[in-house]
């Protein structure tokens, strides 16, 4: 029995269809109700579906065995895990935004404020990248007012068209990292449970294969 | 201020008498196992100088537990058994003919680190094979590490061994520089494919060789494997590494331990003081290794005497959780019996001591009652407790 743990939401879906395109019945779990576990006996898999960010929590612990989730989420969370595909879907960037007029300009504004979601992803941009000292501040959603209202010169957030930015008169002025949905894998389920991870991993890979190729054409 | 006198910190727990015994009984048998192995136990002080973890950095110093002495010297709690050890057999056990083979069971404390389970203070017992090279060494140490987890009651037992040397080797084959061979490194920690192969394309490796490092994250197996990788091998330290493994494989199959074990090429480890092999333990139902061990021949020497090394420790309590979720039952510890008197004869109590001193001697757990318990309260607690005798000394039993 493999215990998947799923990011809630559209990322859930495109995770679940990729599996059973890959050959596995995931009947359970498409059942509409609310319920969190979702358990197929004669598949072998139980999924649970969890918050985004309290995915890589259940796979560190060994709660479940796969996870799949966003790398924005991996980097944030930083657990000690196997990351073994690029599901290739989720895409978008992390980036450091502000108003446009910034741009070229940022390295001349000293003790930055940055307003963010993801403070951990921000630290290790400015200190492990920019070597620079800036001041975080952690905001849970909206993050683009931030600037806008002047509790902080930029943020650091995700970006995937760029509207939001835009609309709000706010550009992209740094790219800081390239994100998509990954499968993960705890450590010990990769050895303990190897002859059901190993050949899910390899279907996984190969769906992603197949799909990528049918885009090129 | 908050009262936190109720509470015991973050990442600390009690164990119940059911638990402690259990523990007792395997650090125990642990410690039966080292010795009859010629392994003699040390104990260090619990703290140190911050020094001895930190300069050079064996471990990173956010993750120890620092407090000062009067004299404001910075000192850390015991992080782990092989630092202290290397420190030990470097100055009081310095003119001690090598090798040297030593043994502790001791508490340890990290800020949060996977050792424990996430738990910031746990017990690991372990050894450390010191002044002693080669794959015979190596494999001592992982077989008393397959028996030890054995000995507790571990059935599930799987053992992942690595070879850091091989890594390296491979690096230097491939004309990969320092940097470039620390970030892909550090994506094979965590297969991450994604990340070697993004490297592997910055840097031009030829087709060759990017298939060779993609392979790694996923090479775990056999002697099949070592041959296979044997073939993609031109430089001598990645190919003395592959034979190191391929030694400890044979000597093991010796010790009838090879089922238990699995080659991962791919296995680096977190840790940056090992210097060759490299292992991990683990079982159904915890999340983290429940063994970590490995070769670290460069560690000793910068306490002063040179020797290589290689060690490896069990978390007891990352064993306990794992039996009891794979559906071990503790027992209580009851006592096999309990004596009452009555106060008011004369010579009742001198008979229950007597008597109990007599159990006693005889091998069996008996309370001598001193709350005055008449024996029908005396029966009451003993089913409560699990307690199977009760003996009341009373008229009839003094008088015999």
């Amino acid at each position: 029995m493999l215990t998947i743990a799923l990011s809630k939401g559209r990322l859930a879906e495109q995770a679940i269809d990729l599996l059973e395109k890959a050959g596995y019945d995931c009947t359970a779990a498409k059942d509409k109700s609310r319920k969190l576990i979702l358990e197929d006996k004669n598949a072998g898999l139980r999924f649970i579906l969890a918050k985004p960010a309290d995915v890589p929590t259940y796979v560190e612990y060994g709660a479940a065995d796969v996870g799949v989730v966003g790398k924005d989420t991996l980097l944030e969370e930083d657990r000690d895990l196997y990351e073994v595909v690029d599901l290739g879907i989720g895409k978008c960037r992390m980036c450091v935004a502000g108003p446009a007029e910034l741009k070229g300009k940022l390295d001349q504004i000293p003790n930055k404020r940055v307003g963010t979601k993801y403070p951990n992803i921000t630290r290790a941009y400015y200190e492990g990248v920019k070597k620079e000292s800036v001041e975080i501040i952690k905001l849970n959603g909206s993050v683009e007012l931030s600037p806008l209202i002047g509790l902080s010169e930029v943020i650091v957030d995700i970006v995937e068209s760029g509207r939001t930015l835009k609309e709000n008169g706010l550009d992209v002025l740094e790219t800081v990292a390239y994100i998509s949905a990954r499968v993960v894998v705890n450590r010990v389920s990769m050895t303990m449970k190897a002859d059901e991870i190993k050949p899910m991993i390899a279907a996984i890979k190969k769906q992603v294969e197949i799909r990528d190729s049918e885009k090129e054409e | 201020m908050k009262d936190n006198r109720f509470y015991t910190p973050d990442g600390f727990v009690d164990l119940t008498p059911e638990v402690c015994a259990f523990k007792k009984e395997c650090e125990n048998k642990l410690h039966h196992l080292f010795s009859m192995h010629g392994y003699q136990e040390i104990e260090t002080p619990g703290f140190e100088y911050c020094d001895v973890y930190t300069s050079p950095d064996f471990v990173e110093e956010t993750e120890l537990y620092k407090v000062c002495d009067q004299k404001g010297r910075l000192l850390c709690a015991r992080y782990d058994g092989t630092i202290p050890a290397a420190r030990f057999a470097s100055t009081i056990l310095k003119d001690e003919k090598a090798p040297l083979r030593l043994s502790y069971i001791e508490n340890m404390y990290r800020f949060n680190q996977a050792g424990g389970g996430k738990q910031n203070g746990f017990t690991q017992a372990g050894i450390e094979l010191l002044g002693a090279a080669g794959s015979a060494s190596d494999s001592e140490v992982i077989a008393l590490a397959i028996e030890s987890a054995l000995s507790t009651g571990v059935k599930d037992l799987q053992i992942t061994i690595g070879q850091v040397k091989f890594f390296d080797g491979l690096m230097k084959q491939m004309g990969i520089d320092e940097e470039n061979a620390k970030a892909i490194r550090s994506a094979l920690e965590k297969k991450d494919f994604v990340t070697i192969e993004n490297i592997a394309n910055a840097i031009g490796l030829s087709e060759a060789d990017k298939d060779t490092i993609l392979l790694l994250p996923q090479s775990q197996g056999g002697m099949e494997l070592l041959e296979d990788f044997g073939k993609k091998i031109t430089g001598s330290e990645a190919a003395d590494a592959l034979n190191n493994l391929r030694e400890i494989l044979e000597i093991l199959d010796d010790y009838g331990y090879s089922k238990y074990v699995t080659v991962d090429l791919g296995l680096l480890g977190s840790v940056g003081y090992y210097t060759g092999l490299i292992f991990k333990g683990h079982t159904y139902e915890v999340g983290f290794p429940i063994i970590s061990g490995g070769r670290y021949d460069n560690t000793v020497g910068e306490f002063g005497r040179d020797m290589e090394a290689v060690g490896f420790s069990l978390s007891l309590q990352l064993t306990i959780t794992a039996l009891m979720r794979q559906g071990m039952k503790f027992s209580k510890a009851a006592p096999d019996a309990i004596i009452g008197y009555d106060e008011s004869i004369n010579g009742a109590r001198l008979a229950a001591v007597t008597l109990a001193e007599k159990m006693r001697s005889e091998g069996n757990s008996v309370i001598l009652d001193t709350s005055s318990m008449t024996e029908e309260e005396l029966n009451i607690y003993a089913d409560e407790k699990g307690i199977e005798t009760v003996l009341y000394m009373d008229n009839g039993e003094v008088n015999n």
